[in-house]
Formats: C-alpha cells, sequence, structure tokens
C-alpha cells in the first residue's frame, strides 16, 4: 500500500483528504503543523507528499526544502493563490507538480497523485550517453565524470524523456503530457522551473546550458555532442 | 518678452518721430522770423538811402544802387544772404537802372508767384522757400521779396535770399541724436524685459509645467521656493496645494488598495473551507444509494449550491485581479471560429435542458485574429449562456464576422429583453436584471463585468442592443492583430432594434 503524508493546517480539510486517500486505497497520514512535518516525513517514509503552502511556525517551502534535501520524493503543493510567488517559489523549493484550491474534484487530485506515483515508462534503453553524462536508466542514475548526480525521479523522468529523442524539440505542452501526465491546460512555468533545476544539477554552467537547451518559441531539447 | 519690446519700439518710434516734427518746425519757424526781421530792417534801409537822395540823374541813381544793392550780400558763419533787385514789369517810366544780382541767384530762382504778389503789395514783406542748388546738394533757402520805390526810375523788388540749411543740419543732427538714443533704449528695455521674463513669467511657466505633470500622476513634483517675494509666495501656496493633493489621493488610494486586498484575502481565506466542503460533498455522493429519497435531494441541493459558490468566488477573484491591476492577457493568434465552437458546444447541455436551439453561423474562411483564447471563450460562454437563460427557448443566433481590421461575434436572442434603463445598467458589477428570477447556473451579476473587461484588455468593444419581448444581441469587436485601429465592426447590432453601446 503506497503511503500519502498531508501536511495541510486546517484540520477539517485534512481529515476530509486523508479520509478521501484512504477510500481511494492509500495509507495516509496527516500533518497540521509546519514545525513536525519534516519529522512526520521521516517517521513515516511517504511514497508522496500534499503539501499546503501556508502552515503554522514553517512554510510549506521550507518544509519542501527540508524534504528535497534528503529525498526526491514525488511533492505536491496545495495552494490557494495562483497568481503570486508561491507556486514558483514552491516548484523553486522542489516541488514536482501544484494544485489549486478549491480542486474541480477529488478525482482530479486523484490523478495527479498516480501520475506521480505512476511507475516509470518502459525504457527504450539500458543506458544512454549525453555529453558528459550516463544516463543508468534501468538503475535510475545519473552519473557525471563517474560522479553520482543525485536527481528526483521527475528530474530523472525529464532528462531521460528528452535524451531518448536527441534531435527532437519539446514543446512544454509536450512535455507537461509525457512527463507529468497533464492532457489539458496546465501551467507551463511547471517546465520552466524544473528545467532551470535540473541545469543547475547537471550543467557545467546552468546560465549558459549545453545539455538541455532552449528552442526558443518552441521548448526544449537535449543538446548535440 | 519680443511683443514688449516690440511695443517699445514702436512707442519709442512715435514719440521720436513727434519730436523731431515739432523740434524741426520750431527751428524753421525761429529760422523764418529772424531772416523777416534782418530782411525788414535791410529793405527799410534801402527805402530810406532812395528816399532820402535828391539825385535824378540816372547814372547817380545806378552809382547808389550799385553801392547800396551789393553791400546787402553776407556770408557769414550762420548762414549766406543774397540779393537781388529787380524791376516791378509793366511800368510807365522808361528809366531802367541795371538790376544788380548775386554771383549765384538768377533771375529764374525767384519763384513768379512770388513776384507777382511782391509787385501788389506795398510795405510789407512777403516770403516763400526755395531750393538752390549748390555743389549738387539743394540747400533751403528763404526768398523775401519787397518793394522798393526809386525816384524816377520807378517800382523796382528786392529780394533776399537766406540760406537757412543750417537749420536743416542742426535738425538733421538732432534726428540721428534721437535715432541712437532710441536705439540704446530699445537695447536696454530688452535687457530689462529680459529680466522681468526671467524673474516672474519663467517661474509661472515653471508653475505651468508641474501642473501638467502632477495633473499626469506625478505627484510627487514641487516648485522651488526662494525668497520671500510674490513668485516665491506662489510657489509655496502651489506646493501647499500639491502636498495636500497628493496626500488626500494617497489616502483614497490606500483605502482602495485596503479594500481590493480586502475582497482579495476574503475570497482568498474563503478557498480553503470550500474545498473542505467539496471534498466532504464528494466523499456523500459516492455513498449515494445508502442515503433515502429526502437526504439525497439535500445532497443535490448542496452539490449546486457548492458549485454557485464556487463560481461566484471565482469571479470575485477574478475582479479583484484586474482591480489590482494583476491582469496579464496571453495574446496569441488564434481562430476565432473555433474558440465559438468550443464555447457553442460546451453549452449544448444548457441549451438543450433549456430546449433552445443554438444556430452556428460561420464564415468558411478562418477567422485569424490575435487574442487570449481562455479569455474569450469565457466572454462568449457568458454571452451565449445569457442569451440561453434569458431566450425564452427560442433559437439563439450566433454569427462570426471578419473585416481587415476587426473580427466580430454577435449573440441574438428572442427573449424577454431589456428596457433602456436595464440596458444602461447590463455591465454593472452585481447587478442582474431580476434577482429573483429562477436561476439554472451561477447567477451573480458579474458575467458582463468581467466580460467587459475582458474586451477592454484585448482594446475591443462589447455592445448591446435590446428591446423588452422582442430580445437582446451583443456584439464583440475585437481588433484583428493587437493594438490594431478598427473603425467599423465586421458585423451589424441588429438595424430594427434601438442601439446603446458601451465602448
Ligand atoms: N441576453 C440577455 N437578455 C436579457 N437580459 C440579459 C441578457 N444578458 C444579460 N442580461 C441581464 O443582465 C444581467 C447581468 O448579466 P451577467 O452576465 O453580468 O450576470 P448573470 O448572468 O446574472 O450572472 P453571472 O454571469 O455572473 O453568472 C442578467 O442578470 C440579466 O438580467
Ligand atoms: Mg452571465
Amino acid at each position: 500500500m503506497q503511503k500519502v503524508l498531508v501536511v495541510e493546517d486546517e484540520l477539517p480539510l485534512n481529515q476530509q483528504l486523508t479520509d478521501l486517500l484512504e477510500n481511494a486505497g492509500y495509507q495516509a497520514m496527516g500533518v497540521t503543523d509546519g514545525g513536525t512535518a519534516f519529522l512526520a516525513f521521516q517517521d513515516f517514509e511517504p511514497d508522496l507528499v500534499l503539501l499546503d503552502v501556508m502552515l503554522p511556525n514553517k512554510t510549506g517551502i521550507e518544509v519542501c526544502r527540508e524534504i528535497r534535501a534528503v529525498s526526491g520524493v514525488p511533492i505536491i503543493m496545495l495552494t490557494a493563490k495562483a497568481e503570486d510567488e508561491d507556486v514558483v517559489d514552491g516548484l523553486e523549493a522542489g516541488a514536482d507538480d501544484y494544485i489549486l484550491k478549491p480542486m474541480p474534484s477529488f478525482k482530479v487530485l486523484q490523478a495527479r497523485i498516480e501520475a506521480r506515483l505512476r511507475p516509470l515508462r518502459q525504457p527504450e534503453f539500458t543506458e544512454i550517453i549525453l555529453g558528459p553524462l550516463v544516463i543508468d536508466v534501468l538503475g535510475h542514475e545519473v552519473r557525471r565524470d563517474g560522479v553520482r548526480v543525485a536527481l528526483t525521479p521527475l528530474e530523472f523522468n525529464l532528462l531521460q524523456t528528452l535524451a531518448e529523442a536527441p534531435k527532437q524539440v519539446f514543446k512544454r505542452e509536450d512535455l507537461l503530457k509525457k512527463v507529468w501526465g497533464y492532457h489539458y491546460d496546465a501551467d507551463t512555468r511547471l517546465v520552466n522551473v524544473h528545467v532551470q533545476r535540473l541545469r543547475s544539477k547537471i550543467e557545467d554552467d546552468p546560465d549558459n546550458p549545453k545539455i538541455v537547451v532552449t528552442e526558443r518559441g518552441v521548448g526544449y531539447k537535449a543538446g548535440q555532442f | 518678452m519680443t511683443l514688449t519690446v516690440a511695443l517699445s519700439a514702436a512707442a519709442l518710434v512715435a514719440v521720436g518721430g513727434f519730436l523731431s516734427l515739432t523740434i524741426g518746425n520750431g527751428l524753421f519757424q525761429t529760422r523764418v522770423e529772424q531772416v523777416l526781421q534782418e530782411s525788414k530792417q535791410a529793405s527799410a534801409e534801402v527805402q530810406k538811402t532812395f528816399t532820402a537822395t535828391g539825385n535824378t540823374d540816372v547814372l547817380a541813381l545806378q552809382t547808389l544802387v550799385n553801392e547800396v544793392i551789393p553791400n546787402l550780400e553776407q556770408n557769414t558763419a550762420n548762414g549766406s544772404r543774397k540779393v537781388a533787385l529787380l524791376r516791378s514789369p509793366n511800368q510807365a517810366t522808361n528809366q531802367f537802372l541795371q538790376s544788380p544780382i548775386s554771383g549765384d541767384l538768377t533771375v529764374s530762382d525767384i519763384p513768379a508767384t512770388l513776384r507777382n504778389q511782391v509787385a501788389k503789395t506795398e510795405n510789407k514783406l512777403v516770403y516763400r522757400t526755395i531750393y538752390l542748388e549748390a555743389d549738387g546738394v539743394m540747400n533751403q533757402s528763404i526768398v523775401v521779396g519787397s518793394k522798393v520805390v526809386i525816384p524816377v526810375a520807378g517800382d523796382y523788388e528786392l529780394y533776399l535770399v537766406y540760406d537757412i540749411s543750417d537749420a536743416q543740419e542742426t535738425l538733421d543732427f538732432m534726428q540721428s541724436t534721437l535715432a541712437i538714443g532710441g536705439l540704446v533704449m530699445i537695447l536696454l528695455l530688452g535687457i530689462v524685459a529680459y529680466f522681468v521674463t526671467r524673474r516672474i513669467v519663467a517661474p509661472v511657466e515653471r508653475a505651468a509645467i508641474v501642473a501638467e505633470q502632477l495633473a499626469l500622476g506625478s505627484l510627487d513634483k514641487r516648485l522651488p521656493e526662494r525668497g520671500q517675494d510674490v513668485v516665491a509666495a506662489l510657489a509655496r501656496s502651489f506646493n501647499k496645494m500639491a502636498q495636500s493633493l497628493e496626500t488626500q489621493i494617497g489616502e483614497l488610494s490606500k483605502l482602495s488598495k485596503m479594500q481590493q486586498r480586502f475582497v482579495s484575502d476574503v475570497s482568498h481565506e474563503l478557498r480553503t473551507p470550500l474545498t473542505t466542503i467539496k471534498l466532504a460533498t464528494e466523499m456523500l455522493e459516492a455513498r449515494v444509494e445508502e442515503l433515502d429519497p429526502k437526504a439525497r435531494r439535500a445532497l443535490d441541493t448542496l452539490v449546486s449550491q457548492v458549485a454557485r459558490f464556487e463560481s461566484l468566488l471565482a469571479d470575485l477573484l477574478e475582479i479583484s485581479r484586474y482591480d489590482a491591476g494583476a491582469v496579464v492577457a496571453e495574446i496569441e493568434p488564434n481562430n476565432l471560429g473555433d474558440v465559438v465552437s468550443m464555447a457553442v458546444s460546451g453549452l449544448e447541455p444548457l441549451a438543450e435542458t433549456l430546449g433552445c436551439e443554438l444556430i452556428l453561423k460561420l464564415p468558411t474562411r478562418p477567422v485569424d485574429a490575435d487574442f487570449d483564447p481562455r479569455r474569450i471563450e469565457r466572454v462568449l460562454r457568458n454571452l451565449i449562456s445569457n442569451a440561453i437563460e434569458h431566450g425564452a427557448g427560442k433559437p439563439v443566433e450566433i454569427q462570426v464576422g471578419r473585416s481587415k481590421t476587426a473580427v466580430a461575434v454577435t449573440i441574438k436572442d428572442l427573449g424577454v429583453g431589456m428596457s433602456r434603463s436595464q440596458m444602461d445598467r447590463v455591465f454593472d458589477r452585481f447587478w442582474r436584471g431580476d434577482p429573483s428570477r429562477m436561476r439554472t447556473t451561477g447567477g451573480t451579476g458579474l458575467g458582463l463585468a468581467i466580460s467587459l473587461e475582458d474586451t477592454h484588455l484585448h482594446q475591443g468593444w462589447l455592445q448591446v442592443t435590446s428591446k423588452p419581448n422582442q430580445g437582446t444581441t451583443f456584439r464583440l469587436t475585437l481588433p484583428r492583430r493587437i493594438g490594431g485601429i478598427f473603425t467599423e465592426s465586421p458585423l451589424p447590432l441588429g438595424e430594427t432594434l434601438s442601439q446603446r453601446s458601451r465602448i
């Protein structure tokens, strides 16, 4: 049974979410305080974290950073404000995805959770070499000059998708579909932020990228070596 | 400033002209009087000499004439005097005396009219102004004539010609002095005017510029306050006014920001409990079989009211986003036909429930234009759902049109329509024609207010025409290219209906 940690300070919503998650077949645990969220995470070892942005004692952004420092576990942010920096801050802190309150229905949330927990696609190759990177597709590992680079599953998935079709330019919408599992209007900021995060881990100079390059006005593609 | 100098110069020229004229006249007049005085003496003396002589001998008389007359010639510092003694014509006596005349004078220099006058008068001086040429210049002269009676020889005319060009010289000198003085005066005036302008006019001009900037919204602009004079007082009052303006506007905008923030905060605060209610409702819906009919009806009510609450909240948030100026359109090339079709097919279910037919009229060619598809679809959805709801079950016609500069959609229903006063308010926030009317969808009265904001974001028009019980037509017109100018919509807004538009 997969485990979901729900970090949400509104107790009724927290309970409602854990109830619905349990109904849907997950093992769910609720935390209402930002200060204890990280401890609960270490204790519970969830497969996915639902994380509210506005939390007492410690913001969701901070909690997200704490978790990212030790784990690549999928994190979905819950936020009431789509327009301001909350979303970008959360994504930059390492969240994989976000969902707005109120979500259209629990089913939509469930679909997002499943997309993050779904096992990665059947790989077409066992190993891909992309410039200085060796991508071990089976072992879910990336080495750069022999040194292991720690990527989250989502970042790994993003890199693998680009590397498997080295000549293809991916539109942001394509990547949202392939990597995030979105099938209609999603926020392209998701792609932008995660490409930035990925670059900061694998590129020599993230401001002058060679491995994941931007195709102006279109999207992204793997660099040519 | 140039005007000031020009006016002063004109005044100077007028005064100078008048001065030189009167002075000239005065000079001439004194000279004439002096000349007449001298002439009177001279002619009296000549007459006395001839009267006194007892000689009747022509030769002796001639000697006397030759003695007396040339003596009258003068050549002094203040002008020369020439002389001529001419015999009056038509006399009985035939004794002729030789008429002496100054060397540089000829008989023809003496005007004939003057000679006539002299011939007719007795003991009286007659004079004329003439011009005599000497060394190529015309010199103004006065010729004074008088009658002299010589025994035996008869009537003779004595002419004394005075050169008065020295008076003219004085006048010329005075005029040139006046002219130079005038020029210097004008120059000084210009300088004075320049400094006065800088002192008075320049601060006023600066005040005008600052006032303009204030009006354009730079509320922190002020005038420099230097010195203690009127100008400084003006600057101080002006700054005081600007200060109070700034404070008041600041206060007002703070209040309105607070209000907008309040709306935005409340809307956001409401989202979390709304999420909880929605999820709880969903939980119940999953177990609807376990509920009895009355509880099921309660659940249905709950579901629909939660949906209504959510759409109200979404509208409120959207309006508060517009108020905060936080709206950015994602404008890109699109096919308006596609967006209209999408909105129509999305509303088919609602139309079907209300027994209303949707007729879509698209041009054969694609209607390409630059716009934000999400916002325009929202506008269309609202207009079409309004038409269905107020269309009394009659068909609703949706037509798409294009021209070189603009694209347009009209949504025409044949339903309840609106009165003129209702039309005036349709775009107002929270306004609903009949609040108690049975509603099938949301119905917050924010729909058209948001539609209008969305339209303005595209620099387009949203217009309406309506008649009670006949129907309503809304027309949305957008520029083909963003920022493009259009003066006419590609589609008419219904000729038979009265028109009222909001642009
Ligand atoms: N086609 C129409 N015919 C007659 N009246 C109309 C029509 N469209 C709008 N109105 C009037 O204008 C009012 C305001 O419309 P608007 O779309 O702003 O709000 P709403 O439809 O009541 O609610 P909302 O769109 O926010 O759910 C309506 O309540 C209705 O009285
Ligand atoms: Mg409406």
